[in-house]
């Protein structure tokens, strides 16, 4: 019963946080409001037996990347309120319709759909780490690819004068 | 007792469609565009993560990591480029950007 | 014999096929040679065939069209009138051979003339010798292609290649009937072969019977320049004369005729298609000699007299004489050949003019000419005891005999022609070789081998009567030889009427000739070169123009013919057509350029129908889900 409540507190501080976050015209206070959603949804994940994702979500989401958000905001010298603007409202109307659509459809499958039994049971780090390195080993290949890539491809990228 | 699974899905519903509504509507701000992909990459993270939990089956939990790795990559090469784009036309409104357009 | 045939008519087909691929690279006098020698071999092949023969043969070389129950074998059929026409055309047309050598001596495509040449000899023998219908029509074809490439052998003046085209096309018109026919027949008989056809006719009910007759008659007309598709013959004398001798006067145009006393037995069922084929007949003798009173053209004078000497051998069909019109088809490819032979000569000699009111003289400055052109000419005019006056007096004998109001009536007309064609062939003859030369050149000498080759075709010409001596001077062999091919009751008049008919025929001819020589002869001969210098008028003109069956048509089908296809052209193809094409093709370009502005590089309206599609699928999902759970 504590784990319920506790899930419904997080949901809650998490979808608030989110809404701050995308409405919220100062990029700063926006990426602020996204760590504490992140934050809400690591106490999730926690919840939900996968300590391990808690911690990675806290590490990489929570930290580095938003940390680079921050970083580039600041680089490229957006933390500026006063040029800053929200979006009018007409262009938050289709996105609105489209949105509900999505959701609508997203939340009637969940409800009418019955899903089978199975048993919650515990997954260590441990057994984690057996299926991700053996069976998984060649999606850790390829992942560990693309982030060599995504490396060259920043440094290319952000080299000074680039593109040039 | 447990969380049911059907109240995770339609949280995640929910924050992915805070994340789709961003990446819609700011469309003058690059970086509010890429905040709204993490959302909703975290909304998908959400489902695998309440699935592994229902069914005991750490493959969930797996993707999860996967997404973790792949948004990392993206975010570092979707921000390089916010930084080249923004020394070469000094701006990160998403629609000055169409030069593979045949004009 | 299966040697002698194949040799017969693969001797000029390999004759043609070296000059065709590698005569270029050959001496001339090799090239020539070998022209010549080929049909030589073909003449010996011939010679040999016909010492052997005892009785018809048939000899199946090769299958060659074979599907079904339809087969036309590569299959040759020797019977007296194959073989009598074998030799005639191996004979005459290895003399034009020679004849074209000297002929054609400053002509520098010699290699196309003779391999054209020879695979006309081939064409046209592999027509003769054909078992089955399939394998005569395509020696028919073969015929008709050498005959307009060779009509339109000095292409480079648009005349030659139009009367090219225009043989091509009119004889077209006429081998579309024979095609269908073919068909109808096989429909009919599900057999081919010509044998087995002729004994077949009774089984065919009489109305297809006269059909299939009428439309055979038709292919003929085209080809052997018959009412009403004679049109192309006199234009056809645009080719070298040595062609319009070989292929405008003694073989090809016979085609039609052959055509018809091959399946002489089948046909001879249809009183209506004799009397039809008589009528032609007699009517296109009667329109080529009166054509050919007024002609100015010397080769056109002998084209029409071709066509009139057709018309007479298809009388002869018509009347029921088989023996008399092949008797006339042999003496009429000699002493044409003869004509046409002469005629080259003279137009040599006269530096390549035709005109005959221009010529004159030649009596005296080519005499072996004029003694050849004379031996054609007594034959054409059926001046007594030649060739051509007992084998045209053996058609008029048949036509009597057969009797009735029709038959008389062709006698009648056809006695008129003989009298006709007496006079145009002496006025011809007069203003060409009598009085004085008018040509301001000295005559050009004539190369001696060109006269020589006169002299044995005027022998046979002349002497020719001898093979088939009417019955009041004892047996014709030709008549024994030909025997097997008769059916029906043997014309066999009482020798009181023969002598009639032959007293008849020698008057017309006398009085033909003598006329011409009142009116060209001596000192009026300078009357009538003055009248000539005046327009035609009237009839002369209305003659003149062959009827102004050429208006005729060019009016009644060749301009409809123009506009139908300007209508379709304009209107259909361009208007319609096209335009449709054009309207489509720019209904897709505006599609096009409608879905291209949707990709307008703004990000977020990708975004945005990123989302939509996004929404629609996922929508369709839960749809799905909804309607399985609630099902």
């Amino acid at each position: 019963m504590t784990m319920n409540i506790l899930f419904y507190i997080l949901a809650a501080v998490m979808i608030v946080a989110t809404l701050l976050a995308i409405t919220e015209k100062h990029p700063v206070h926006a990426i602020v409001y996204l760590v504490t959603s992140f934050f809400a949804m690591a106490g999730i994940f926690y919840l939900l037996c996968a300590p391990l994702v808690a911690m990675f979500e806290v590490i990489i989401y929570a930290g580095a990347v938003m940390v680079l958000f921050m970083f580039v905001i600041m680089m490229l010298d957006l933390g500026h309120p006063e040029e800053a603007q929200r979006p009018a409202f007409i262009t938050w109307l289709v996105p609105l319709i489209l949105t509900s659509l999505v959701l609508s459809s997203v939340v009637s499958a969940a409800v009418f759909r019955t899903f089978p039994g199975g048993s919650n049971v515990e997954i260590t780090a441990r057994a984690f780490a057996t299926v991700l390195f053996g069976r998984y080993g060649v999606a850790i290949e390829i992942i560990s690819m693309q982030l060599l890539f995504a490396v060259v491809g920043a440094l290319y990228l952000g080299r000074k004068g680039g593109g040039k | 007792m447990t969380v049911p699974l059907i109240q995770i899905i339609i949280l995640a519903g929910i924050i992915f469609s805070l994340g789709l509504i961003c990446t819609l509507v700011w469309r003058s701000n690059v970086i509010m565009l890429l905040v709204g992909i993490e959302i909703m990459l975290n909304g998908a993270m959400l489902v695998f993560v309440g699935g592994s939990y229902r069914w005991g089956a750490p493959d969930g939990q797996i993707f999860a990591l996967m997404i973790i790795a792949m948004t990392s990559a993206e975010v570092s090469l979707a921000l390089a480029m916010v930084v080249y784009l923004q020394r070469r036309h000094k701006t990160v409104n998403v629609d000055d950007f169409h030069e593979l357009k045949d004009q | 014999m299966k040697l002698y045939l194949e040799l017969i008519i693969l001797l000029p087909l390999f004759g043609a096929l070296i000059n065709a691929l590698c005569g270029r690279h050959l001496p001339r006098r090799l090239s020539e040679w070998l022209a010549c020698a080929a049909i030589g071999g073909s003449f010996a092949a011939a010679l040999a065939a016909f010492s052997s023969y005892s009785s018809p043969v048939r000899i199946e070389i090769a299958s060659w069209l074979a599907d079904f129950d339809f087969s036309a074998p590569l299959a040759l059929y020797l019977d007296p009138l194959s073989l009598s026409l074998t030799l005639m055309i191996t004979f005459v047309c290895g003399l034009i051979h020679l004849y074209s050598v000297a002929y054609m001596a400053e002509d520098p495509c010699y290699v196309r003339y003779f391999a054209l040449l020879n695979l006309f000899v081939a064409a046209m023998l592999l027509l003769v010798l054909a078992e089955n219908l399939p394998l005569l029509y395509m020696g028919w074809e073969g015929v008709g292609f050498c005959s307009y490439a060779l009509i339109g052998f000095w292409y480079k003046e648009v005349k030659n290649a139009d009367a090219g085209r225009k043989a091509f096309i009119v004889t077209r018109v006429g081998d579309v009937a024979f095609g269908i026919a073919i068909v109808w027949l096989f429909m009919l008989c599900s057999t081919e072969s010509i044998v087995d056809l002729n004994s077949m006719g009774g089984s065919i009910p009489p109305w297809k019977l006269t059909a299939i007759g009428l439309l055979l008659l038709f292919g003929a007309a085209g080809k052997s320049a018959q009412a009403p598709l004679m049109v192309w013959l006199p234009d056809a004398m645009a080719g070298p004369t040595p062609v319009s001798a070989q292929i405008h006067a003694a073989t090809m145009v016979t085609a039609g005729v052959y055509l018809l006393m091959r399946l002489f037995p089948l046909i001879c069922l249809s009183p209506t298609v004799l009397a039809a084929i008589a009528i032609t007949g007699t009517l296109t003798a009667l329109y080529g000699a009166s054509c050919a009173l007024v002609q100015r053209d010397l080769k056109r004078v002998l084209a029409y007299s071709t066509i009139s000497q057709i018309g007479f051998m298809m009388l002869g069909v018509g009347a029921g004489g088989i023996t008399a019109a092949t008797f006339h088809l042999l003496i009429h490819a000699f002493f044409k050949a003869l004509l046409f032979l002469a005629a080259g000569c003279v137009i040599t000699a006269m530096h390549h003019e035709q005109d005959i009111y221009r010529m004159g003289g030649l009596r005296k400055t080519a005499p072996l000419t004029f003694y050849g052109f004379l031996a054609g000419a007594l034959c054409l005019a059926g001046f007594p005891l030649t060739g051509g006056f007992f084998s045209k007096d053996g058609i008029l004998t048949a036509v009597w005999e057969q009797g009735g109001t029709l038959y008389s009536a062709l006698y009648t007309i056809g006695l008129l022609t003989a009298y006709i064609t007496a006079l145009y062939t002496f006025r011809t003859l007069l203003l060409v070789f009598g009085g004085d030369c008018r040509s301001e050149h000295k005559t050009a000498p004539v190369p001696p081998l060109m006269n020589f080759i006169l002299l044995p075709l005027a022998l046979v010409a002349l002497a020719g009567g001898l093979l088939n001596l009417p019955t009041v001077f004892g047996s014709g062999l030709l008549s024994g030889f030909l025997a097997p091919l008769i059916v029906g009751p043997v014309i066999d008049p009482s020798h009181s009427t023969e002598l009639a008919l032959l007293l008849a025929s020698s008057a017309a001819a006398f009085t033909g000739i003598g006329l011409a020589w009142l009116r060209y002869g001596g000192g009026r001969r300078q009357l009538r070169l003055n009248e000539a210098e005046q327009p035609l008028g009237g009839l002369s003109a209305f003659l003149f123009h062959g009827w102004y069956l050429d208006d005729l048509y060019a009016l009644l089908f060749i301009h409809p013919f123009i506009r139908l296809s300007q209508f379709f052209w304009k209107r259909v193809d361009e208007q319609v057509i096209d335009g449709s094409m054009d309207r489509f093709a720019g209904l897709l370009g505006r599609w096009g350029m409608l879905l291209g502005s949707l990709t307008c590089g703004r990000v977020s309206l990708y975004l945005l129908s990123f989302a939509a599609g996004a929404a629609l699928l996922v929508g369709w999902l839960a749809w799905l889900m909804f309607s399985a759970g609630g099902g």
